[in-house]
């Protein structure tokens, strides 16, 4: 009763962010029928840089990245189980949501919001888990 | 199918050490979910407090015990969160957690929390059956 794994690498040309250069995680990885996705942070979908910004302004990018990673894994926002999403202070958890609503079908997936002391002056890390598509 | 994977060592038995209410990890829907991974001794259940370094190496063990144990591996994970202490140490997690997953390493995300007992790591993982 194994379960197929296997490395997303190419994932959309979006790099798992949190410390540049080439951090000891891929930026997806399938397990049997889902899709774990590494805890994105704002960066450049192309140059893979840090683009610091409020949290809706990270929300968004990351958002979009994450949107590039489940294509290129063969899944998609739609099939989104779970989102974990950790924020630099909780009181930024409405500029988040703002952004977030639109980026995701009704009803949603299931999701945790904390606070979280991020590295690097990240305000935003969003990792999701999906459901594969093409099976 | 819900299956629960038991401690390989009788240090890993958290529950009859520390009774915390849980399995060591379940077996379900060919994939394998681990319970908070922590450095302590597996053979005696003592905790080991020290670097995070010395911490991580152990944890580390831990959890490449209790997948072997389970018909899986490290090679085999697909997800993986480490909460550490302190956001500082991010670059000596990393050194110590390359050492182990080498190539085509899990979906990881790191963040800083308060775990327990005064530990400086544990890691939630997920890994293929």
């Amino acid at each position: 009763m194994s379960a197929r794994r296997e490395v997303i690498s190419a994932a959309g040309g979006v790099t798992n962010a949190a410390d540049g250069g080439s951090p000891p995680a891929s930026p997806a990885v399938r397990g049997g029928d889902f899709i774990f996705v590494s805890g994105l942070t704002a960066v450049d979908r192309q140059s893979g840089e840090r683009v610091p910004g409020t949290t809706a302004s990270e929300t968004r990018l990351i958002l979009g990245n994450l949107k590039q990673v489940l294509q290129a894994a063969g899944s998609s926002l739609d099939q989104v189980v779970k989102v974990n999403v950790l924020l630099h202070s909780m009181l930024e958890a409405p500029n988040m949501n703002e952004v977030y609503v639109g980026f995701f079908p009704d009803p949603p997936p299931a999701r945790t919001v904390c606070g979280a002391r991020l590295p690097d002056g990240v305000k935003v890390i969003i990792e999701c888990t999906a459901l594969v598509c093409r099976i | 199918m819900r299956e629960v994977i038991p401690a390989p060592l009788p240090g890993l038995d958290l529950r009859r050490h520390y009774g915390h209410h849980q399995s060591p990890a379940i077996r379900a829907g060919g994939l394998i979910f681990c319970s908070g991974m922590l450095p302590i001794d597996p053979q005696t259940g003592e905790r080991r407090h020290g670097t995070l370094t010395s911490e991580a190496h152990i944890v580390l063990g831990n959890l490449k015990l209790l997948l072997e144990s389970a018909g899986s591996s490290l090679d085999r994970l697909v997800q993986v969160h480490a909460l550490i202490y302190d956001s500082i140490e991010y670059d000596v997690l990393n050194r110590v957690y390359r050492q182990y997953v080498a190539n085509g390493p899990p979906a990881r995300t790191v963040w800083t929390a308060q775990i327990e007992a005064g530990f400086k790591i544990e890691l939630d993982a997920i890994a293929a059956a």
